[in-house]
């Protein structure tokens, strides 16, 4: 599953990405400025799938968010297909942000719990205005088989689904408008390890049945190693390192990286593999 | 104490907001204390424009908050047309009754809310509990006013209590102690009122309160740790339950005072609430702004000292602040 | 479940309230503000069922003019008996304003008059009159009502979404508005405008004062809701399709306000019911002959009245179910608001 052709067409490239939050003290004046990223520049090729990684705070799903374009960097530039996305006015914006969209890390809090799972599909459609109403609905039934839902579910809200069946459910609404990239903020920390070895099989046919490009957020190395073609490692707002997987697993170049791998717990990795070897 | 240096600060900035707002809108007040005159035809329009003129009432509007301001700083706040004296020492007089009759009505239904409260929580749900509820529904659903009408109802009925006024006419030049029983006697049915109608809503919530107190974890443990029961309530629930009391204090000065309004009037008691009434249908706009004015301060420096007790008596609130 | 009936129970009971006061012209034998000026401070008529005969009749009966309280001081006279007649014809009223009718649920033959509740100084049937007084408070409360919470969640949710100056701006007129006791303030905004305002137009000034003065408190509860709400992630979700803020708003935030603004809508209705009332009462609020629950009070403040014609008080004692029910209705809401988790 990690070896999709690569093509040398580029996705998305970042230049010079950076980002600052600036927090107002509750009772005093003063304010403090976070840098979150610093002068990130990211090449992501089509139909790879990219993992970054880092200690929490280290900006990940910062990154994340800027490339879903949820938010807004302070400096830099991020191009999609070559066209600069932070220069485009509000209706080119619109459209482009069909190419790209976002799996959160906890499917209940990222789905408006009075909606049912139809309702919740067909938003994006909605908002752009994709086909009829009965088309809309169409498409929706058949997500909700594609990402491996009963049919049936169409009626039910997220609260009446499993923690896996949510998540699918989320993904099905990200499919929704078609994108080429996908961003996956840590959408499989909050599930145990059934659940989370039936998603990746889930997404690993979903990238070659729609071509997509991945970018996941993890801090288990051990899940990079297993789904990624090409692994960022991030600290403190910049990126460390971006090898393609098995150079960076081999031989790491920077030593933040060798401190990560050497505080990965190695059984983990095994015995999921050994678990798929003696589940056949 | 930098955080109280600046909610001090803030309160007087919102106090000098509400003054210039307050100001502005009687501003658009159309009419004046002279409207009634212009009715009688006897007395001339320019008399009327001299007598305005004389009260400064034709000057324009910044003029006239100008000269309210300087004359607040002398202790004045503009000047009573209806009185016919400066503002202050009319308000001055009537306020401290106010606070008389609001502070013992206040003293009076926390003394009753906080042991039926904590009764009513520790027996929750039990039989007397339910019946407690629904009598304090009951009283709770009787309107404010009813209320009042009710004890004048009583106090003429049974003549055990006079009606109205601050003291009888004969006590003047009467020993300090004669006078203040007099006064006493006379505060007791406006204060049993003013406590009747404050008294429900006190009393439930002093009963969530000592019930999330009661049921929260740390309690819990306390319980199981052995620790006897009497103990476990007064030094264990009843602090914790003070954070939100002391918070409810502060919100309930506001309804408070506007109980006290209307138990004033009703009742006579010679408090700001007959004052302003007064002054609302004669149009003495100087006293309306500065009994509003007045009662505003009341409650935001109630909710000042409230935070002050909190600050004391919780530490989170000295951690993080 | 039984928490369920009482709360039904409470539901109806303000929905029967709310019907005798739209229907009121109905119900009430008389006009409001019709007279019987040789009948001032009369008594509550005396409902008979049995005759000077000794005779008993099914329906009720009154007596002519003959039939007052001290009518032992005179020798006993022939009285005429009146039977209660029902869905009469009387007085032409109007329901909501607009329909004409003239139809009563019950009445009596001229001369005899039914004054259930007695009458006031200037003979007016105090019955009748509590009735339509019921529409005019209510319908205040209730419209003063709507319009705080309209205005207050209104300015609270573009407050809390956009931030920024509109929030600082609104929470510092938040803070302006709660600083001073409503009673105060309400007392203060009433003085700042026309004193004698005709009929009609003193009732839709009270109910925009009232609803003007009240909008903070919602405003408030409302702006903390959209303030978390705004960050969850459904909400970003959305965002990252290139939803609109006003999408946003209405599909994803503005829900999770129903609750809140109905919660304050069900504790300000009572509220400002007797906001009205009480200022009716001190003669600031609707003039006559517009009749509320306050003008049938203020009679009260005189000491004559109070100590010898009890039956003034009558309306007051039928207001306290009204507003038990309205209390039980506003318990309810917000306990069940609250322990629904965010």
């Amino acid at each position: 599953m990690n070896d999709v052709c690569s093509s040398s067409v580029e996705l998305v490239s970042v230049r010079g990405l950076s980002k600052r939050y600036i927090q107002r003290q509750a009772l005093s004046r003063a304010s403090i400025t976070i840098q979150a990223l610093t002068g990130i520049n990211l090449s992501i090729q089509r139909g790879r799938t990219l993992a970054l990684i880092g200690r929490s705070g280290a900006g990940k799903s910062t990154l994340a968010r800027c490339l879903a374009l949820i938010e807004t960097p302070s400096e830099g530039e991020i191009l999609f297909e070559g066209k600069s996305v932070l220069a485009l006015g509000r209706d080119e914006l619109f459209r482009v942000r069909r190419n790209v969209q976002i799996v959160f890390q906890d499917p209940t809090s990222s789905l408006n719990p009075r909606m049912t799972a139809a309702e919740i599909i067909c938003e994006p459609l909605n908002i752009h205005r994709i086909g009829s109403t009965a088309e809309r609905q169409e498409k929706s039934k058949k997500l909700l088989t594609q990402v491996g839902l009963p049919a049936d579910c169409g009626c039910k809200k997220p609260f009446e689904l499993s923690g896996g069946q949510r998540q699918r459910l989320a993904i099905a609404r990200a499919l929704a408008l078609e994108p080429r990239l996908l961003i996956l903020d840590e959408a499989l920390s909050n599930l145990d390890l059934m659940n989370r070895e039936s998603i990746l099989h889930l997404l690993a046919e979903l990238q070659s049945a729609f071509s997509l490009t991945y970018v996941h957020v993890l801090h288990d190395l051990g899940l990079a190693s297993r789904l990624a073609d090409e692994v960022v490692v991030m600290q403190d707002g910049r990126i460390i390192e971006h090898q393609p997987v098995d150079r960076l697993f081999n031989r790491p170049e920077n030593s933040y990286t060798r401190e990560l791998l050497a505080a990965m717990p190695s059984l983990e990795s095994i015995c999921s593999t050994r678990f798929a070897r003696e589940c056949r | 104490m930098r955080y109280f240096a600046r909610r001090l600060v803030h309160a007087l900035v919102l106090l000098g907001a509400l003054s210039f707002v307050s100001f502005l809108l009687l501003e658009a007040a159309p009419g004046d204390y002279f409207d009634e005159m212009r009715l009688n035809p006897e007395i001339s329009d320019q008399t009327i424009a001299r007598l305005r003129a004389s009260y400064g009432l034709d000057r324009p509007l910044l003029v006239r908050y100008e000269r309210w301001l300087r004359s607040t700083m002398h202790g004045q706040m503009g000047y009573s047309v209806a009185y016919n004296e400066p503002v202050w020492p009319i308000l001055r007089v009537r306020a401290r009754n106010t606070l008389v009759l609001a502070g013992t009505a206040t003293a009076l239904a926390w003394l009753a809310a906080i042991p039926f409260g904590i009764l009513s929580a520790v027996k929750h749900d039990s039989l007397g509990d339910r019946i407690g509820g629904f009598v304090v529904s009951a009283v709770l659903a009787v309107p404010e006013l009813v209320i009042c009408l009710a004890m004048l109802v009583l106090a003429l009925r049974t003549g055990w209590f006079p009606v109205g006024g601050m003291e009888s006419a004969k006590i003047a030049g009467s020993s300090f102690w004669s006078r203040l029983g007099d006064t006493g006697y006379h505060l007791v049915l406006p204060a049993l009122g003013l406590a009747l109608i404050t008294f429900p809503v006190m009393l439930r919530h002093v009963r969530s309160a000592m019930i999330e107190s009661l049921e929260s974890p740390f309690l819990r443990v306390a319980r199981a740790h052995g620790i006897p029961r009497m103990r476990l309530l007064f030094r264990y629930a009843l602090p914790a339950a003070a954070n939100p009391l002391i918070s409810l204090f502060s919100f309930s000065i506001g309804t408070m005072l506007s109980s006290s309004l209307l138990v004033e009037v009703v009742l006579s008691w010679p408090g700001l609430g007959p004052l302003l009434v007064e002054s609302t249908l004669s149009r003495d706009l100087y006293v309306v702004v500065g009994g509003v004015m007045l009662s505003s301060m009341f409650v935001i420096g109630g909710s000042l000292l409230a935070d002050l007790a909190l600050f004391a008596s919780d530490p989170r609130i000295r951690v993080r602040g | 479940m039984r928490y369920r009936n009482k709360l039904g129970a409470a539901v109806l009971f303000l929905m029967l309230i709310h019907g005798l006061a739209l229907f009121a012209g109905f119900f009430a034998p008389y006009n409001f503000a019709e007279q019987t000026r040789d009948r001032p401070f009369a008594p509550p008529t005396r409902l008979h069922f049995v005759d000077d005969q000794g005779r008993t009749h099914l329906v009720p009966f009154v007596y002519d003019a003959a039939d007052m309280s001290d009518s032992s001081l005179h020798a006993p006279v022939t009285r005429s008996l009146r039977p209660i007649q029902f869905l009469v014809r009387g007085t032409p009223y109007k329901i909501a304003g607009v329909f004409s009718a003239n139809v009563h649920l019950f009445g009596v033959q001229e001369p005899a008059r039914i004054f259930l509740f007695g009458t006031d100084a200037l003979g007016r049937d105090q019955f009748s009159r509590f009735l339509y007084g019921a529409q005019i408070s209510l319908m205040a409360g209730s419209l003063a009502a709507g319009l705080s919470v309209a205005l207050g969640g209104a300015l609270g949710a573009v407050a809390g979404f956009y931030g920024g100056h509109i929030d600082e701006c609104v929470t510092r007129m938040t803070e302006l508005f709660l600083a001073a006791p409503w009673l105060y303030l309400l007392l203060g905004v009433r003085a700042a405008l026309p004193l004698h305002v005709p009929e009609w137009q003193s009732f839709v000034l009270l109910v925009g004062v009232l609803g003007l003065i009240g909008w903070a408190r919602p405003a408030r509860l409302v702006r903390g809701i959209v303030l978390s709400v705004k960050e969850r992630q459904f909400v970003l979700a959305a965002r990252g399709f290139g939803a609109s803020d006003a999408h946003l708003l209405c599909r994803h935030v503005l829900p999770e306000t129903y609750g809140v603004i109905l919660t304050q809508f069900s504790i300000l209705v009572p509220q400002y019911v007797l906001a009205e009332v009480t200022l009716t009462f001190f003669g600031v609020g609707v003039g006559e002959p517009v009749p509320s629950w306050g003008s049938l009070l203020s009679v009260l403040q005189q000491y004559s009245v109070l100590v010898s014609y009890w039956w003034m008080f009558i309306p007051a004692i039928f207001l306290v179910p009204i507003f038990f029910a309205y209390f039980q209705i506003s318990d309810a809401l917000q306990e069940h608001f609250q322990s629904v988790p965010l």
